[in-house]
């Protein structure tokens, strides 16, 4: 496969196989200079004003004391906000939540989200209102998302429980929020529908993209489907799998609104995840934005270490094909 | 001629500024919902009727993010007037110093003379001086269903504990039919109300001490209690009330699923919407072994923030809300009991069926005995998830009630009560 | 087996499939909007009523009658239309300048717009207040149209300088030689051929941004300035959750964002997998 050294730093999925040739070169180096610029301000400034020096805020404000009684005395306080997240006893069960609500979630979107990009491959009558009805989960909030299925899952007044009943698989219904296991189960699922789409679609986009003959060339060669897929297919489509799965572990780390509105974390921290806990700590701990911020920033560097990781795992395994 | 006439519009601009000079208070709700919305802006628009120049803008955020939303806009000093300070962001909003002291306004309150027994104290529960212009008060109750006990013979509301255990352990069947309206998220303290009615010394300043001076965790009755408490929840509640809030509490209640239910006085205004009068009713809240109960004495009032520029305007607007006939509507409509002593006698439906907990307890102090929480102690906004996170481990049997009261006396030993 | 039993079962079973999928897909929706039409009383009810004998459209009448939503609705769009296509286009100029120029540091660039999606948001909620208080930028449209320009540049550019990716360079560089100068090159031969790409970020940042909750609640007052989100958000008061009206808000809300993803699912396919075809 080839794979342009740009592609490392593009989380893009939709980096590219064509390599673009150097642009044109401009008569003058400082036009170049002043064009590239002049493209490039807009989004740069906005960039800094709201991401970049909040973030730096931010980092700086996880070494202070900032709670709603220290507003007027905010001092800088060490590590303090960090030893007391890391050492709170609930900080491993934590993490643990954090990787099983990562894990399942997008390991679960990726595959039904391939599935049911294959079985749309061909087109069938109705396939474009058909995308539009099976993709409509990502259009919602993943708050309204949560509320939902909160309502869906009730032990006394939810359909699910309803209809295992009626199905005979329970006697009466499942507290599906007060037992850990089951709790966690049910974000995770929860999650899982609302992944699929993002999934299907990029994984729809390259399959679309495979050429046809590469097929018929398998075929000749006499290749059964599953063979081909393992061999024409899964090659084809890995670039977007291996990027599509990094940009979804960094969204769904940061994604609270699902697990908060459905448990806030609960039963007994059980669904927990750092996100969870970042706004569990601004909301019931006199708003303590400084120990929540500390969070933040476990949870930026979580990710980057994952990421060097990652691309350092999926790259050896390029070199290997 | 361009200048002549961009002078005069600028004069006319600044004459009219000076002739119909206006006010705008800007007000801040935190137990927002619709309904309550539309209640304050009804008192809003009666005040903007007979103060003309005068506009209220109400805002009304979403209620989870609303205590939040007052510390951050008030720690930044955002433009307000007026802002609803219930009793657990007091604390929090004064060590800011962004409250202003209202013993000026309210001494000379003709009001304040009117407030029922604990609303002066309730006021100045920080540092012994009034912040705020409490606007309702909130002291729980029981809720019951009597056409769902009638069908298995039990006639009136549970009168002990004890009482009450029985009777919801008689009717659940675990099927369709079960006792108490458990509450596992935000229990609101419903596990102290249980604990202390084990007690008959408890500290009418803070409900955690004995008169004493004891930590109540400490002591062996609070472990009985305590244990109570759990064989409510396994013996008597659905399973998946551990995860349920008011609301399902609420629908669970009219259903009739748990036709037993103990919570604050805001719960009428749902209730009467959703059954049809005289089909629930309140008596006072079960004593415990000792004979005795302790009620905590919730509150809310509108506080005025120390750097707003239209202080006295805000004042104006906060008696013209506490008046009892605009006092009486607020409370009757959101489901409150008035701080004004004349509302009671005024108006009937304060006197009525849905009233007879209240009523009950409070013409006997001495069996049903205020008590409060340490909101004043800077820990009380992390003891709330602490305790919390513990009650949810104790009911999914993760921890022994024995452990579990020692943390909770070591989490008030560390806090210095 | 024949081949033609055989495909003929492949066929069952992939529609058996899909409609699977599509029940599983549909029905919590289905479920909403059902809850949204009964009276009150029908919805706690034991057993579970699957359906009710008095449809009704009181809690709609509700929705925009009592608690204003028109004037939320409104809000919305304006705020997420503004912030989306200002996003798109700063995307656009940005993911050029990425995908076609050369420059050292370019490699870093990308990591670091790439880092500023590990950010959570609420280490950004406080210090952001802080600033847009000082710059009197709270309970403002504006001001919030700003933040969400922010939130969704950074992605639209990655995904503009993806789809930039895919387009060759030669008919550019044709145009150039034919003296037609850079801006010019830009709207007049690329974004042409990136119209699908674009309604994909549009699209994207669309749907971000009306759905946004936290920041609207936090930076936004006013109830005349209240975006859907906050309003949705507030159906969850102490008293507990309106169902109905809840449910009845929830599905008017998806009807936006489901327009813009009808329209552009086609395009969103196509234009990720526009390169590839083209080679």
């Amino acid at each position: 496969m080839p794979a342009s050294k740009n592609e490392k730093g593009a989380k893009a999925p939709f980096s590219s196989s064509l390599e673009t040739r150097p642009f044109r070169s401009f008569k003058k180096k400082s036009r170049r200079f002043f064009f590239l610029l002049a493209l490039f301000i807009p989004t740069f400034s906005v960039i800094g004003f709201l991401t970049i020096y909040p973030t730096v805020r931010g980092f700086i404000l996880s070494f202070q004391n900032y709670t709603v009684f220290n507003i007027r005395r905010i001092r800088f306080i060490g590590l303090q906000n960090y030893e007391k997240v890391i050492n709170s006893g609930d900080f491993g069960l934590i993490l643990w939540n954090t990787f099983l609500w990562i894990f399942f979630s997008v390991l679960f979107q990726m595959l039904l989200g391939l599935g049911l990009a294959l079985l749309m491959r061909k087109p069938f009558k109705g396939r474009g209102i058909y995308t539009g009805f099976v993709f409509y989960p990502w259009a919602l909030s993943g708050f309204a998302i949560g509320l939902i299925w909160r309502w869906l899952f009730d032990g006394s007044f939810g359909i699910i429980n309803d209809i295992l009943i009626r199905l005979g698989f329970i006697e009466t219904g499942i507290g599906f929020f007060s037992d850990p296991t089951l709790a966690m189960l049910a974000v995770i699922i929860v999650n899982i529908w609302y992944g699929i789409p993002f999934f299907a679609i990029m994984i729809l986009a390259a399959l679309q993209g495979i050429p046809k003959d590469v097929y018929e060339s398998a075929w000749m060669d006499g290749a059964n489907p599953i063979n081909s897929f393992f061999k024409v297919t899964l090659p084809y489509i890995r670039p977007v799998l291996v990027n599509t799965i990094l940009l979804r572990v960094i969204w769904v780390m940061n994604f609270p609104d699902i697990i908060y509105a459905m448990t806030r974390g609960g039963p007994a921290k059980a669904t927990e995840i750092l996100s969870v806990y970042m706004i569990n700590i601004v909301f019931y701990e006199n708003n303590n934005f400084s120990k929540a911020s500390a969070v933040g920033v476990i949870i930026i560097s979580l990710l980057m270490v994952f990421t060097t990781f990652y691309y350092l795992i999926s790259n050896t395994k390029k070199m290997e094909m | 001629m361009k200048k002549i006439l961009f002078t005069t519009v600028l004069l006319c601009i600044l004459l009219s500024s000076v002739l119909f000079s206006s006010t705008t208070l800007r007000m801040i709700q935190v137990f927002s919902s619709p309904e309550r919305t539309k209640i304050i802006e009804n008192i809003i628009d009666k005040f903007e009727a007979a103060n003309p120049g005068v506009t209220v803008e109400l805002i009304s955020p979403p209620y989870e993010t609303a205590v939040s939303k007052v510390n951050i806009m008030m720690s930044n000093e955002e433009p307000l007037d007026i802002v609803e300070v219930s009793d657990w962001l007091l604390s929090g909003l004064v060590s800011m110093g962004s409250l202003e002291n209202m013993e000026r306004y309210i001494t000379h309150s003709e009001q304040a003379k009117y407030w029922v027994d604990g609303v002066v104290e309730a006021a100045r529960t920080v540092d012994d001086t009034a912040y705020i212009m409490p606007n309702a008060i909130y002291v729980k109750t029981l809720f019951y269903r009597p056409d769902i006990l009638e069908k298995y013979n039990i006639v009136g509301a549970p009168r002990s504990m004890g009482e009450m255990m029985a009777i919801c352990q008689y009717i659940t069947n675990g099927k369709d039919q079960y006792g108490f309206t458990y509450r596992g998220i935000d229990p609101v303290n419903f596990m102290d109300l249980v604990l202390c009615s084990f007690f008959d010394d408890i500290d009418p300043a803070c409900m955690y001490k004995t008169a004493s001076g004891k930590i109540i965790f400490e002591d062996s009755r609070a472990l009985e209690g305590l244990k109570f408490y759990l064989d409510l929840y396994h013996k008597t509640s659905p399973k998946d009330s551990i995860s349920w809030g008011f609301d399902e509490q609420v629908n669970s209640f009219v259903s009739g699923l748990t036709p037993i239910l103990i919570q604050d006085p805001d719960t009428t205004a749902l209730l009467n919407y959703l059954l049809t009068n005289g089909v629930y009713k309140t008596a006072p809240l079960p004593v415990g072994p000792g004979g005795k109960v302790y009620p905590t004495f919730g509150f809310g009032g509108w506080g005025i923030p120390s750097y707003s520029k239209n202080k006295d305007m805000a004042w104006k607007f906060i008696e013209f809300f506490n008046l009892p006939e605009n006092a009486a509507y607020f409370c009757k409509q959101y489901g409150a009991l008035p701080v004004d002593s004349r509302i009671y006698d005024q108006d009937p439906y304060f006197s009525s069926e849905v009233f007879a907990g209240w009523a009950e307890m409070f013409a006997d102090p001495e069996t049903y005995q205020i008590t409060a929480y340490p909101i004043d102690n800077e820990v009380w906004g992390e003891w709330f998830r602490f305790q919390g996170d513990i009650q949810e481990r104790l009911l999914m049997n993760r921890m022994t009630p024995e452990k579990a009261l020692q943390e909770f006396t070591q989490f008030w030993k560390d806090a210095g009560i | 087996m024949s081949v033609r039993v055989k495909k003929a079962i492949s066929k069952t079973l992939k529609g058996l499939a899909l409609g699977l999928y599509l029940a599983f897909a549909l029905a919590p929706i289905l479920w909403i909007f059902i809850t949204s039409i009964k009276p009150p009383e029908d919805i706690y009810t034991f057993p579970i009523k699957y359906w009710t004998q008095k449809p009704s459209f009181e809690a709609y009448r509700y929705l925009f009658g009592f608690a204003n939503f028109s004037r939320y609705f409104r809000n919305s769009l304006f705020v997420t239309f503004f912030a989306s296509i200002v996003s798109t286009f700063f995307a656009l100029f940005s993911g050029y300048a990425l995908s076609r120029f050369p420059f050292k540091g370019k490699g870093i660039l990308m990591i670091f717009l790439f880092f500023t999606q590990m950010i959570p948001a609420y280490l950004l909620m406080i210090p952001q207040f802080q600033m847009f208080s000082s710059l009197k930028l709270t309970n403002n449209l504006f001001g919030i149209i700003i933040i969400y320009i922010g939130l969704g540049a950074t992605f639209s550019t990655i995904m503009a300088k993806g789809f930039f990716d895919r387009i060759p360079v030669s008919m550019e560089e044709a145009a150039l030689i034919d003296g037609c100068n850079r801006v010019g090159v830009l709207f007049r031969i690329t974004v042409p051929l990136l119209l699908p790409g674009l309604a994909a970020i549009f699209s994207f940042s669309f749907v971000n941004n009306w759905n946004e909750l936290f920041t609207a609640a936090l930076f936004l007052d006013s109830d005349s300035k209240m975006t859907v989100p906050v309003a949705l958000y507030s159906f969850i008061s102490k008293a507990g959750i309106q169902w109905n009206v809840l449910g009845a808000g929830i599905i008017v809300a998806l009807v936006p964002t489901m327009i813009v993803f009808f329209f552009a699912q086609k395009y969103i396919v196509a234009g990720l997998t526009q390169g590839a075809v083209k080679e």
